[in-house]
């Protein structure tokens, strides 16, 4: 296995400069965990002295049981063939992460998506308010919270028959007279 | 000069004869279906040889293929494709989707049954359903057609206030244009 020299320089370079805490995870790919108000720092760092100069992707995990949503940007560099995934978690009660669309322009789609999806709110944001669903005044659908199955009982038609839809491997042990394994108990369907 | 019963019989045969062998296929495409299309059209299972062949425009079209899961976005937009379609005019429900929501059953934004928006002459199930099992749909909807029994259209029209108290369940903001057909 070879040394994994640039990233863990890299990671220097960024834990000297913001006393942020941070792993290399493997070759190419490094994250570090930062406060909410140190994120666009960081990026603009990472863009203008490292090279950095691409954002790859950016997007959001609904931690319930911590209630704390998780915000991941991941940027990549040309030069040094590295990922570096920023993560920064905020408080799930009126969430709300500053809007980086002045750093990178294709960060506002993402927003948007976030915005719809999650419910945060990106200030001076702009763009329509709907992004890929139309006329949408639930709950933000991508929330753990939100429970899609009671919404699509109570909104659409539903064609009987599938009530009775049993897990497969029920249906197999009962063909071939085994038994279901313990692991396996927890996907039935019968109450 | 057509007034009695068994003339009009004639004609509606030769009527019927002729619809069912050129099928226009309106090229729109929902869900992940649409693949199955190319394959169905082209030189391996020539659905052409059925008169089956596509359409630019819903004024052109005669047949409605919805190939897949439909989401209320798009609902909306097949709303509007469907009642810009020239009678007589047929609807397709390709794969379970269509059916009873298939794998999609669960989720907060597809429609679960084709039926109860919009009237469907044959259904085809399959996830997803191969151009053999196409094609067969489309030998079965020229049945109906030369039977004289696919008159959805006519349903339509006749039926249009219970449609629309159900699409307008699903749709919140109703913008659309109303037609005199």
């Amino acid at each position: 296995m070879t040394e994994l020299i640039k990233e863990q320089h890299l990671l220097d370079s960024l834990t000297s400069a913001f006393k942020i805490k941070g792993r290399v995870i493997r070759d190419r790919r490094v994250e570090v965990f930062a406060d909410k108000k140190m994120v666009s720092g960081i990026l603009l760092f990472a863009k203008k002295q490292l090279g950095f100069i691409h954002l790859a992707h950016m997007t959001c995990i609904d931690w319930i049981d911590e209630n704390k949503f998780e915000l991941i940007y991941t940027i990549w560099s040309p030069i040094e063939k590295i990922h570096l995934f920023v993560k920064t978690k905020i408080e799930r009660e009126n969430p709300e992460m500053e809007n980086i669309d002045s750093i990178w322009d294709q960060a506002n789609t993402y927003e948007r998506e976030i915005r719809e999806m999650f419910g945060i709110q990106f200030p001076g944001l702009i763009g329509e308010q709907d992004f890929a669903l139309e006329d949408w005044d639930e709950m933000p659908p991508m929330r753990k919270d939100f429970d899609t199955k009671k919404y699509a009982l109570e909104t659409y038609y539903q064609r009987p028959g599938r009530e009775d839809a049993k897990d497969v491997r029920e249906t197999i042990s009962e063909r071939s007279g085994t038994k279901v394994p313990d692991f396996a108990k927890k996907y039935s369907r019968e109450k | 000069m057509i007034n009695d019963k068994d003339s009009q019989k004639i004609v509606d045969y030769i009527q019927n004869f002729a619809r069912k062998q050129s099928l226009f296929v309106m090229a729109y495409g929902t869900g992940c279906g649409a693949i199955e299309i190319p394959a169905t059209m082209t030189s391996r299972y020539d659905a052409e040889r059925f008169g089956i062949r596509g359409a630019a425009t819903p004024r052109q079209a005669d047949v409605l293929l919805i190939t897949g899961y439909l989401a209320t976005k798009t609902l909306k937009r097949v709303i509007r494709v469907y009642e810009q379609m020239q009678e007589p005019k047929y609807v397709i429900g390709f794969g379970s989707c269509t059916i009873n929501g298939g794998m999609y059953f669960d989720s907060y934004n597809t429609i679960n049954a084709l039926e109860q928006y919009i009237p469907v002459d044959v259904y085809i199930n399959g996830c997803m359903p191969r151009p053999e099992s196409v094609i067969s749909g489309f030998v079965k909807l020229q049945e109906l057609i030369q039977q004289g029994k696919a008159d959805n259209g006519k349903k339509y029209r006749e039926n249009l206030e219970w449609y629309r108290t159900n699409q307008k369940k699903i749709i919140k903001n109703w913008k659309m244009p109303d037609y005199n057909w």
